[in-house]
């Protein structure tokens, strides 16, 4: 075994442009890295952090409050009005749901494509979806009228008749596709902490934190065994994955696209939606990684590199919006359909145009300044297109949602939707709590899956050439 | 006995030979025990307890308060609904009434069939009074100073002061709404003869005093006015909203309507010009209408006699034709902008339809106007035809001129007392401010009213009278024809039937008087109307009477009524000297509140204005134009100043309204009452002694802004094809398609058993008066929200009229279009609820479970039509008592977070589907009548069977006019509307 010397001579004989990314910066050895990554669990956390926490917390416990006050008081107190019967709330749930979905696809379809890289932020990006997929989970039950009976979208059997909830209804595709997609995720991110949780139990100290770990590692030993099994569960549960990155923003979608508002009444959504999803979860992806491998000094393992890359998944996703954009127009067009043209038009040209200038601008235009490979290295200008990505993908919803609603079929019925506060304050609530969990991830368990990165050191599995990496 | 029994009959061998004689299938008792058994009493015994715990564990959420009666009463019947005929009284309208009751409460009121004027139809201001009845701001108990006191300290008092005022020679003033009681009348003659120096003043700010000085001048006397618009081939109105803020309103639109539905293409309709400054309802039908100044509407009036009256009219003798002179229509028409060739038209229009022509001049218009429209009602000789004169039976009102003489004889302290009853001179009258000081003048001021309202805060005795509910009164509105109240409650309040308080003083004068007005009003018909020598003694004819809630004969036809042609001369003469400038301020009675009376009334409140769908309040509307002009929008707050007046308020820019005029509605800026106090201005002051259209008016914007409540605030259609507005050649074009339009589906036809219940309305006869909104909110506990959540698009009502304008904003075309929820067959909002909380009944309605409704509003977004309301608050549950009395016990009270929607009435359905199961009959077609189609005086709302080929709503939706909204998604609507016709003079544009 040569691990950790690096054969320079091989690679150097390619053209710059074959030669394979390097994943790590400097010397990383399987003990460097363990200290490195495991030991932010056994330290105190810096004043820093502290503040970090006070901060978003307290917009946590804002938005939760204002949520009690929703339960206590009803609906009315946000802007939702007749004809927009949903607005930040269903925003909200769609835009969170989306986020989660970068962490599915680089834990499991970038897994099955053997992307190298995505080992480094798997962890970190899967730990995002479930928070995202927990911020989304709120929503659907308080926008409903009467939250305490929310049980009812259930189907278990009850003594009400039974009643049964009703299957053709795409709220109800919702629960069971945001549910999946929730305990899916938590199993797959489960499993790769396994290993961790048992390298942190070795070099655990105290007692406390010694038991914690070891029920936490479910008896981990590292045999082979238990590494054959955990390959194979782990591919398995990539394989299922898979699957509910398309499937989950699809079925969202579909609550829009099988009714009949015009604007939402649209076959392309479901593809749409995804692609929009996967958009939105890597600027956030980046947001995040960005500030995690400064503060907690990960750039060697973390590198520009993988901001390089996942910043080109950005731009092509910006291009497949703008593809789905151009072809929703198109489509609105040929359609013939007053209602759709107005809908359209209302976009770019009504009382809420600015929004889908908005929405066009954010996550169109400003993208396409990652096709400068030194824009895609720059870390203030990867943010910048990342805080427009997030801010562009959040009014897209709006202008799904709110745009359409507010002007339908009969125009007696036309109103204007105005948020108020409370809808501003448990929108940042919802924040609160990603950043909340954020940041609770990152002093509690290890950040970086470090038996996966050590997969990936340099020298440590063959080449098909031949040769080591 | 022994031996054997014999029989002789079957029925004999069955009594004592019976196979079960009763007590047989218990065991025989034992010997010496007596029965009831041990076992029976055993048996008793466990059952009671067994029930006894039942009752104590049932959930007793109305804390032990509702208890079964011990002894019924012979009427009622829990569960089954009564109905008490009875009468209301508005100013000089008196509307038939049929009282819906429910274990003794009131609940609502809908028109009596027998009522010959407007049969079936009540305006929806007596619809909407039931909350009058349960408004919980009515005074409870009699005050002193502010203070409780009982009934006789309060009345000694009043007693006192007016015995005092007989000494003393004093005048007493006793302010009325109008007398058009005979029993009422008879009983002031009674109080005047024992209180000589009484001074009967009935005051009604809002009645047609322009038009009653008018008539008194060319008559010679009081006229009552009936316009017959069943009659009206075609009809021109100045000005005047018979369909809409006019007091007769259900008798003009039932009238009207039967002149708007043609039998087909080529069928007769009437036609309706309208010549207006602001937009009216009428208006708004209106085959023809000009927007014009209403200044100028005496001159367009004069110019028409002169033009008929040179195609050979007669003019009234003495008239001097010179006085006609200076009026000239094509001048007229070139000052107003007006179209000459249209006038043309009216002119043919008129002199072809003679004396089915018919022209009305409204109350906000200058007597002048009135002189005009009577003259021309003249030339056409449509008296006795389209319009009936008669003596007014009721006592003359006073004119606001003669309220000001009366304010300044208070203010001088003439009068020893004053009393008023009902009249509120400190909100409704010329000075209202003046009022309140020159009843710091008067020593004894006392109030017969339901509220602390403006004018109670100034009298010192507070005598809290019944609600028309819970009164008895006899009406007379026309000559042969009588009405009786009678009261459907008893009275919640210790309160008294104003009647009885004067009947209690004039004992207390010395007259001879029963006890209770009942009394007096019975001995009243006995003598006066009980026909002498009838068989049917009195009692049977009395009760016959009550049960009808009217009683008519045959009247002697008027004798037709000379114009007086000098007066006429002067009239024209003084309309010819008028010279207008700046704007024009027109106030009007507002269909909502009227005078002011109903502001208290949240239903009336949150009803939108049937043309602007403005809530809560009365902005100044103003035209485009002018909008345009000063920069200004809906909302922005504009100041008109008036000689010496201000006044501030929200602008409201109303398509259609003529530049230069400003229409500002009366009866809101109360000041009392939880609902009234605050909402709107009061234009009351503005219109003085005047008359309500008030010239050279200037208009500024102040920068400022006060949003409006609008219940509809986009009013184009935009060229959608959602209603159909048709002139009679479009009808005769596209009648053919309408009834054919399928589209393809993909889903199998939905299978209805035995019914399937639709509708249709007659977008023709529908005049948007909003009266089925009223109805609706009454029937089904429709909750109010208030100002603040109608301007967040959250009122609830069930029903609403949308009202879509076309065309230009100086001249649009306008329709309305009531809209309910379209109980689709294959219902979008049914296949997104997640918990199947709305879904398809088997008769075709599309119910909605509140109990499992979880409020995810899905079906909302997914309903085309918009008609799903959500409670995106708790609206019902915090209400104070008694107001909850007035909710119909036959429909849920939907809680906080819950879906709701028009359900066509479900609970009348069922009430007719359950009297025909037990008569062993199918549900009769006609039979079912949800309440919108009830009230609805045009008849324009049919519901009933569709899958019954012969009911009256399977043969509309078949009309060559029918056409369902939006059925272009194939969401297979039940409502077929019926294209709204217009009968244009030219044949071709509206």
């Amino acid at each position: 075994m040569i691990i950790g010397c690096r054969m320079k001579g091989e690679t150097a004989l390619l053209p710059e442009s074959l030669r394979p990314m390097e994943l790590t910066v400097g010397t990383v050895t399987p003990g460097s890295l363990d200290d490195q990554v495991l030991k932010f669990p056994e330290q105190r956390p810096p004043a820093r952090w502290y503040a970090a926490l006070a901060f978003t917390s307290a917009v946590m416990l804002l938005g939760f409050s204002l949520i009690g006050y929703t339960i206590y008081t009803g609906i009315g107190v946000w802007g939702n009005n007749r004809p927009v019967f949903w607005a930040f709330d269903i925003i909200n749930f769609v835009f969170w749901v989306g986020i989660g979905h970068a962490g599915t696809l680089i834990s499991a379809i970038l897994f099955l494509f053997r992307k190298r890289w995505r080992n480094a932020i798997a962890r970190f990006a899967e730990a995002m979806t479930i928070f995202a997929v927990m911020c989304a989970g709120i929503f659907p039950l308080i926008h409903v009228g009467r939250p305490w009976l929310a049980y009812w979208l259930f189907p278990y059997p009850n003594q009400r008749g039974p009643i049964w909830t009703n299957f053709r209804s795409p709220l109800l595709w919702d629960v069971f596709a945001v549910s999946t997609y929730f305990s899916v995720s938590l199993m797959f991110w489960y499993l790769g902490l396994v290993p961790d949780f048992a390298s942190m139990r070795e070099r655990a100290t105290s007692r406390l934190r010694k038991g914690l770990y070891t029920v936490l590692s479910m008896g981990w030993r590292g045999a082979a065994t238990h590494w054959k099994h955990y390959e194979k569960a782990y591919l398995l549960l990539a394989g299922l994955a898979t699957g509910l990155v398309l499937s989950v923003h699809s079925v969202v979608s579909f609550d829009f696209a099988v009714s009949l508002v015009p604007g939402w009444h649209m076959t392309i959504f479901p593809p749409y939606f995804v692609a929009g999803a996967i958009f939105a979860g890597f600027a956030m992806v980046v947001l995040v990684l960005v500030v995690v491998r400064k503060t907690m000094g990960l750039q060697n393992l973390i590198t520009d590199n993988h901001l390089d890359v996942m910043n080109r998944v950005i731009l092509g996703m910006s291009c497949l919006m703008g593809y789905s954009y151009v072809m929703e127009g198109f489509t609105a067009w040929y359609s013939s359909n007053e209602y759709l043209h107005h809908g359209f038009r209302n976009i770019l040209f009504g009382t809420y145009g600015w929004a889908g200038w908005l929405t066009i601008t954010c996550n169109i235009l400003l993208p396409q300044l990652l096709w400068f490979k030194k824009l895609r290295r720059s870390i203030p200008a990867m943010v910048f297109v990342s805080l427009a990505v997030t801010a562009g993908m959040w009014f897209e919803r709006f202008v799904i949602i709110v745009i359409s609603l507010h002007q339908d079929f009969l125009p007696s019925s036309w109103h204007l939707y105005k948020p108020t506060l409370v809808d501003f304050g448990i929108l940042f609530g919802s924040f609160g709590l990603f950043f909340t969990l954020v940041l609770l991830f990152a002093r509690v368990l290890p950040v970086i899956a470090t038996t996966e990165v050590k997969a990936i050191l340099p020298g440590a599995q063959r080449r098909h050439e031949g040769g080591v990496l | 006995m022994t031996g054997p029994r014999f029989w002789k009959t079957l029925g004999t061998r069955r009594d004592s030979f019976g196979e079960f004689p009763p007590g047989a299938q218990e065991p025989p008792p034992p010997p010496g025990e007596a029965d009831p058994s041990r076992r029976r009493f055993l048996a008793l015994t466990g059952a009671s307890a067994a029930l006894a715990a039942g009752v104590a564990c049932a959930p007793s959420s109305d804390g032990g308060l509702v208890v079964p009666y011990a002894k019924k009463p012979e009427e009622v019947v829990p569960g089954v609904a009564n109905y008490y005929a009875s009468a209301f009284q508005e100013g000089e309208a008196v509307h038939g009434v049929l009282v819906k009751t429910r274990e003794g409460r009131p609940i609502h009121v809908e028109g009596n069939d027998a009522w010959p004027l407007a049969p079936g139809a009540a305006h929806f201001r007596a619809t909407a009074d039931l909350l009058g009845l349960y408004d919980p701001d009515r005074v409870r108990a009699p005050q002193v100073e502010g203070r409780q006191a009982a009934w006789p300290q309060a009345l000694d008092r009043l007693a006192a002061a007016l015995r005092e005022a007989r000494a003393s020679g004093k005048p007493v003033l006793l302010m009325t709404p109008a007398l058009l009681s005979p029993a009422r009348r008879a009983l002031l003659g009674d109080l005047q003869r024992a209180l000589p120096t009484l001074r009967v003043a009935p005051w009604e700010p809002a009645a047609d005093h322009a038009g009653r000085a008018a008539r008194k001048a060319l008559y010679g006397g009081a006229l009552a006015v009936r316009p017959r618009f069943d009659r009206a081939k075609v009809i021109l109105a100045l000005e005047a909203d018979f369909l809409g803020a006019l007091p007769g309103a259900p008798e003009a639109i039932a009238g009207f309507a039967q002149g708007r539905r043609p039998a087909g293409p080529g069928g007769a309709m009437s036609r309706l010009y309208a010549a207006e400054g602001v937009m009216t309802l009428t208006g708004s039908k209106a085959d023809l209408r000009f927007p014009v100044r209403p200044s100028s509407l005496a001159a367009l009036g004069f110019a028409l006699a002169k033009a008929l009256a040179a195609r050979g009219a007669v003019l009234p003798a003495g008239f001097d034709p010179a006085a006609l002179a200076p009026f000239d229509l094509a001048a007229w028409a070139a000052a107003q902008k007006v179209a000459p060739a249209s006038l043309d038209h009216l002119v043919a229009d008129l002199a072809a339809a003679g004396r089915e022509g018919l022209v009305l001049a409204g109350p906000s218009l200058p007597p002048e106007a009135h002189a005009a429209a009577a003259l021309l009602n003249g030339l056409l000789g449509a008296e006795g035809c389209t319009l009936d004169l008669s003596a007014s039976p009721a006592a003359e009102l006073i004119s606001p001129a003669e309220m000001e003489e009366l304010r300044v004889q208070a203010a001088s302290g003439a009068f020893a007392a004053a009393l008023f009853w009902e009249a509120n001179p400190l909100h409704a009258s010329p000075d209202p401010q003046g009022w309140a000081k020159a009843l710091a003048r008067v020593p004894m001021c006392a109030r017969l009213g339901l509220h602390r309202d403006e004018t109670a805060a100034a009298c010192g005795l507070l005598l809290p009278i019944h609600h028309w509910l819970e009164s008895w009164n006899d009406f007379d509105p026309r000559e042969g024809l009588l009405a009786l109240q009678q009261p459907a409650v008893g009275p919640l309040h210790d309160t008294r039937q104003a009647e009885e308080v004067l009947l209690t003083l004039l004992r207390a004068l010395g007259g001879d008087a029963p006890a209770d007005y009942h009394a007096y009003l019975q001995a009243r018909w006995r003598r006066e109307v009980y026909p002498a020598g009838s068989p049917v003694s009195f009692e049977g004819f009395w009760n016959a009477c009550l049960h009808d809630g009217v009683l008519a004969h045959e009247a002697a036809p008027a004798a037709a009524r000379a114009l007086d042609g000098e007066a006429v001369s002067a009239f024209a003469r003084s309309a010819a000297a008028s010279a207008p400038s700046g704007h024009e301020l027109l106030l009007y009675a507002d269909a909502k509140t009227w005078d002011g009376r109903y502001a208290n009334n949240g239903w009336l409140q949150e009803l939108p204005d049937p043309v602007t769908k403005n809530t809560w309040g009365n902005p100044v509307s103003l035209s485009p134009g002018d909008a345009r002009r000063l920069g200004l929008s809906d909302g922005d707050v504009v100041r008109v100043d008036l000689a010496g007046e201000t006044l501030l308020a929200p602008a409201l820019v109303q398509p259609g309204q003529a530049e230069g005029v400003l229409g500002l509605a009366l009866g809101y800026g109360r000041s009392a009452g939880s609902v009234a106090s605050g909402v709107g201005l009061n234009g009351w002051p503005l219109a003085g002694a005047r008359g309500l259209l008030r010239l050279g008016a200037a208009l500024v914007g102040t920068g400022e802004r006060a949003p409006l409540a609008r219940t509809q605030e986009h009013h184009d259609l935009l060229g959608r094809d959602i209603v159909r507005l048709w002139t009679l050649a479009e009808y005769a074009e596209k009648a053919e398609g309408a009834a054919k339009e399928t589209f393809p589906t993909l889903y199998p036809p939905q299978e209805f058993p035995d019914h399937k219940w639709g509708m249709a309305i007659d977008l023709s006869a529908c005049v948007g008066c909003s009266g089925c909104v009223v109805a609706c909110q009454s029937e089904n506990n429709v909750p109010v929200v208030g100002p603040e959540q109608v301007r967040r698009g959250r009122e609830m009502h069930w029903i609403r009229v949308d009202r879509y304008y076309e065309g230009p904003a100086e001249a649009p075309r306008t329709v309305h279009q009531p809209m309910v929820c379209q109980q689709c067959d294959d219902a979008p909002c049914e296949n997104v609820c997640p918990v199947q909380a709305t879904n398809h009944s088997p008769d075709g309605l599309n119910q909605m479970a509140y109990n499992r409704c979880v409020g995810t509003r899905y079906c909302a977004n997914n309903c085309p039509y918009k008609v799903r309301r959500f409670n995106f608050f708790d609206f019902t549950s915090a209400l104070p008592e008694p107001l909850d009395l007035a909710f119909n016990p036959e429909v849920t009270v939907r809680p906080r977070g819950v879906m709701e929607k028009c359900t066509f009435c479900i609970q009348r359905i069922q009430n007719a589907r359950q009297t025909a199961k037990g008569e062993g009959r199918s549900v009769r077609d006609g039979e079912i009548v949800p309440a919108c189609a009830a009230a609805c005086p045009a008849r324009a709302i049919v519901f009933g069977d569709l899958k019954d080929p012969r009911s009256a709503v399977s043969k509309l939706s078949r009309s060559d006019r029918g056409f369902k909204v939006l059925a272009e998604l194939g969401v297979k609507p039940s409502v077929t509307y019926l294209a709204d016709l217009r009968n244009p003079s030219d044949g071709g544009k509206v």
